[in-house]
């Protein structure tokens, strides 16, 4: 992180290649409108999606300390739990956060 | 199915860009204090995390370049981790192709800003929106999450807190999409498509479970929808709903 080039040529690496997927399917506009299985496949991917990203985001947390998988599983299920129940997502997210830093800094010891 | 609530019942015209833009504001400034706090405490300048979110936007991206920068990965490394990370978004063009502005710039900026949330709110507003308050909408979403950005990078700098967790935002925000997605879905064939995909991918290929992963669910999601069904033409996108 001190060396500044090295971070500028990245920010501007991730700004390019995230406006280039997001300017894609413009590009392609006349294409894709023609192919009903691309939008179909639209319809799809956007919760598959979604669930790898947790799965793989929480797994790469549990794999980061020793104890394990079980405060990524108790605030990942606070999470869950509280957007099915309430639908506020700033409420999930602080709580879920909340959950884990709790156990991550032992003032809930894990057994 | 219910529509969302994101817009209120009437979604009027009469509803301003700013009244659109504030359930994002709640998501976007928090979640943006976090990053720029992060992105500080991992050693890097404060103006180079307001840089990050003006130049790339992309929430969970940016989330996932901290730990990268501060390990000094290669730049091809973060840049194929970005496209991993952010290939969703090829599809959210995909509901908007005709409704931005014509002007190259404004429609240009819009497609820069179409993250998550600002997809969200677009596509839930009612057809006849102007594409004026879609450009205003998408700016305001931006400068939340700069601000955010701003005010955490700043408190980073000061602070010396050690307190390890806080990156669970990044993986909260990730299961709230999830279970949005999943609350509109009309069936939960690609919840259990990712769940086989990953497990699969994490054993065969664990060092690239996600990409893999990814590519296996494209590889189902192909063959599931091979054949259209008449229940799914007139289902409603899977990404309208109300997330922040």
């Amino acid at each position: 992180m001190n060396n500044w080039g090295y971070v500028i040529s990245a920010i501007a690496i991730m700004g390019l290649v995230t406006f280039g997927l997001r300017a894609a399917p413009f590009l392609a506009a006349k294409w894709l409108q023609q192919h009903t299985l691309v939008l179909r496949l639209g319809r799809f991917l956007p919760l598959a999606i979604m669930v790898l990203l947790t799965v793989h985001t929480l797994a790469g947390n549990a794999q980061s300390h020793t104890n394990g998988p079980w405060p990524e599983l108790a605030a990942g299920c606070t999470v869950v739990v509280a957007q099915l129940w309430r639908k506020h997502a700033l409420l999930s997210i602080v709580l879920g956060v909340f959950v884990y830093v709790a156990f991550r800094n032992q003032w809930v010891p894990l057994a | 199915m219910t529509k969302p609530t994101l817009v209120g019942d009437d979604a009027s015209l009469s509803r301003t860009p700013w009244l659109l833009s504030l359930p994002v504001a709640m998501g976007y400034i928090p979640l943006g204090m976090v990053f720029g706090f992060l992105f500080v405490q991992a050693g890097g300048p404060w103006w180079l995390a307001i840089a990050s979110s003006v130049v790339v936007y992309a929430g969970a991206a940016q989330f996932m370049m901290v730990p990268m920068l501060a390990a000094g990965l290669p730049l091809a490394t973060i840049a194929l981790a970005t496209a991993v990370i952010n290939l969703r978004h090829v599809f959210y063009g995909l509901s908007l192709l005709d409704r931005l502005p014509k002007p190259w710039s404004a429609k240009a900026y819009m497609v820069f800003g179409l993250t998550d949330e600002t997809y969200s709110v677009l596509t839930t507003l009612p057809a006849h929106t102007s594409t004026q308050h879609m450009l205003a909408i998408t700016a305001l979403n931006q400068a939340w999450w700069v601000a955010g950005s701003a005010v955490g990078a700043l408190i980073g700098a000061r602070a010396q807190v050690q307190l390890v967790g806080l990156d669970f935002a990044l993986g909260a925000l990730f299961a709230v999409l999830a279970v949005e997605q999943w609350r509109s879905s009309s069936n939960s064939h690609a919840l259990w498509t990712a769940m086989v995909s990953y497990a699969l991918a994490l054993w065969l290929v664990p060092q690239q479970a996600l990409l893999v992963a990814i590519a296996l669910s494209v590889a189902v999601g192909l063959w599931l929808q091979r054949v259209p069904k008449p229940s799914q033409t007139r289902a409603q996108s899977p990404t309208d709903k109300d997330i922040l």
